[in-house]
């Protein structure tokens, strides 16, 4: 058992508190078709993480973190502005622009390489158990959020104009959605980096909805599934290293296991797929209940 | 008084899209807004709910400013524009229509759950209430989101579109729910390309393209010279008195 190995125990508890707040968020990211926004935040908290590095040393990364978490949440809630997600450039413009001054600041800096590769992978195996209880809170603050948002949330993001004619403001609802995933990215950033985060956010969702069609399903099969990618991961890892001396950052081996799985699960989405497709060219009405393309779409 | 509009001009970032804009409507009267595509249906529904700028003359729902009046009008937006793919049921859909009464992060109460099975009831849909909103067909798409506005139990209905590729059961299904709407005191408001149809089902009909061309009953407003100089010169009078539009 690795787990009872203290460091790899820390691991795999902020992996769990990281399943927790990621299988639900990822629902919402996949069904607003956020993935891109998610992507552009995480790339531009990085700077945020640098200055904060260089500020206050490993304890001011969070904050530099969150600081430059919620400012892009903010920027980018106003670009993508009036449901016009296809914004992509100007999305890109500030992804790039602040990427780059990440990498600037942190070759100022002598211990360039390994600073650089812990921004952008994060050290999983070095967690501590001051960092798992600032994770849990971070959780606790993300998970109190959605809750409070959630119907609201769903309902911008599946049918706008209803939502905003019902009374609600969807910049606001946009703007909350964007702070939550900025948090989730401040809470996972120093175990997984900035650049695996996005993996954590997207996969996971995307291979549920690959089995299922529930939104609350989809929550929780995205959740085991960053546990058991998580596990995986950490034991591969481990593996490759005790016992045959191949270095494999732990990070990685999870994101590949996520990869993975949602390349196992493709076949079954794809099937759900045809069969819809092959209903709507006969012209004939929806499956019937019970039917097996009921079970898998 | 439901509705007063008074030479009101309506668009979006100080541009009108529609103006001259004179019309009332009274509870339990049926008003249909027709006009080409691209008419300004649509933005003039829109106004109604305070989602567009007002940008001359008055505009009241319920006597106030449309904000503030949107808890009184239940919205059935055109079903075309929502993702088949999204993962939601029937009646997670017409549960929607609740969340405004339920709050933000209240439990549903039982009320709340016979409410969405009545409204799928109303619509023919009671079935259907477990299944996949994209795995319907058209027709009970459109009648599941009419579900969902009845289920905010509204005193103003607007319908954009509601008769868009819909089959003739659903359409029967619709149209039997806004007499019984009308019946019971609701008013309503739909926008329709199909002048037969207004001319069926409204009381009123307001004839819009870019400007309101006229407003008063159907066979006052729906005549060949009206429609002309809405539409641009094409339409025609047939000899068993009804107006037929030419494609130019």
């Amino acid at each position: 058992m690795i787990l009872t190995v203290p460091f790899m125990a820390r691991a795999m508890a902020e992996l769990a508190l990281l399943a927790l707040i990621c299988g639900p968020v990822g629902v919402f990211v996949f069904a607003r078709r956020l993935s891109f926004v998610s992507d552009a935040l995480t790339h531009t908290v990085f700077p945020g993480v640098v200055i904060g590095f260089l500020a206050g040393g490993v304890e001011g990364l969070v904050v530099g973190a969150l600081v430059a978490g919620l400012l892009t949440a903010v920027v980018l809630t106003l670009l993508t502005r009036g449901g016009a997600l296809s914004d992509d450039a100007s999305t890109a413009v500030v992804l790039t622009a602040m990427f780059s001054i990440g990498v600037v600041l942190v070759s100022r800096q002598s211990s360039y390489t390994s600073d650089l590769t812990s921004f952008l992978f994060g050290r999983l195996l070095t967690v501590t158990p001051r960092q798992i209880a600032e994770t849990a809170v971070l959780a606790a603050v993300i998970l109190v959020m959605l809750a409070i948002a959630a119907r609201p949330l769903l309902f911008r993001t599946f049918d706008p104009a209803a939502a905003a004619a019902a009374g609600y403001r969807t910049f606001w609802l946009d703007l909350w959605l964007n702070v939550i995933v900025a948090l989730v990215v401040v809470a996972a950033v120093r175990a997984v980096g900035t650049i695996l985060v996005v993996a954590l956010l997207i996969i996971p969702a995307a291979a549920a909805r690959l089995i299922t069609a529930r939104l609350a399903a989809m929550a929780v099969i995205g959740t085991v599934l960053i546990l058991l990618a998580g596990y995986g991961g950490l034991w591969i890892s481990w593996t490759a290293s005790v016992d045959y001396g191949i270095s494999l950052t732990s990070a990685s081996a999870v994101v590949l296991l996520l990869v993975l799985a949602y390349l196992l699960l493709l076949p079954l989405g794809r099937l759900s797929t045809v069969r819809r497709s092959s209903l709507s060219h006969r012209g004939t009405p929806p499956a019937p209940k019970g039917s097996p393309h009921e079970l898998v779409g | 008084m439901v509705l007063r509009f008074a030479d009101t001009s309506v668009g979006y970032h100080g541009v009108a899209v529609l103006t001259h804009v004179d019309l009332s409507l009274e509870a339990g009267q049926c008003l249909a807004l027709a006009g080409p595509n691209g008419a300004g249906k649509s933005t003039l529904i829109k106004a109604v709910l305070g989602l567009t700028e007002v940008l001359a003359g008055t505009a009241e729902v319920f006597g106030r400013t449309p904000a503030r009046s949107r808890e009184q009008c239940g919205y059935v937006p055109q079903v075309g524009d929502l993702d088949p793919d999204f993962p939601v049921t029937a009646a997670q859909v017409v549960l929607m229509g609740r969340y405004r009464r339920i709050g933000w992060w209240r439990p549903t109460r039982a009320t709340d759950r016979r409410a969405v099975t009545e409204a799928l009831d109303r619509v023919g849909l009671a079935d259907e209430a477990g299944r996949r909103f994209g795995l319907l067909s058209g027709g009970q798409r459109q009648r599941v989101l009419l579900a969902r506005a009845l289920a905010a139990e509204p005193e103003l209905l607007l319908l954009d579109e509601p008769f868009n590729g819909v089959d003739v059961v659903s359409q029967e299904a619709i149209l039997s729910v806004l007499r019984e709407l009308t019946r019971s005191g609701t008013a309503l408001l739909l926008s329709t390309h199909d002048l037969a149809l207004a001319r069926d089902v409204a009381d009123l009909v307001c004839l819009i393209n870019g400007r309101q061309w006229a407003f008063g009953p159907p066979g006052e407003v729906l005549t060949a010279d009206q429609l002309r100089s809405a539409y641009g010169g094409h339409a025609i009078d047939l000899a068993d008195g009804r107006t037929v539009l030419v494609e130019p």
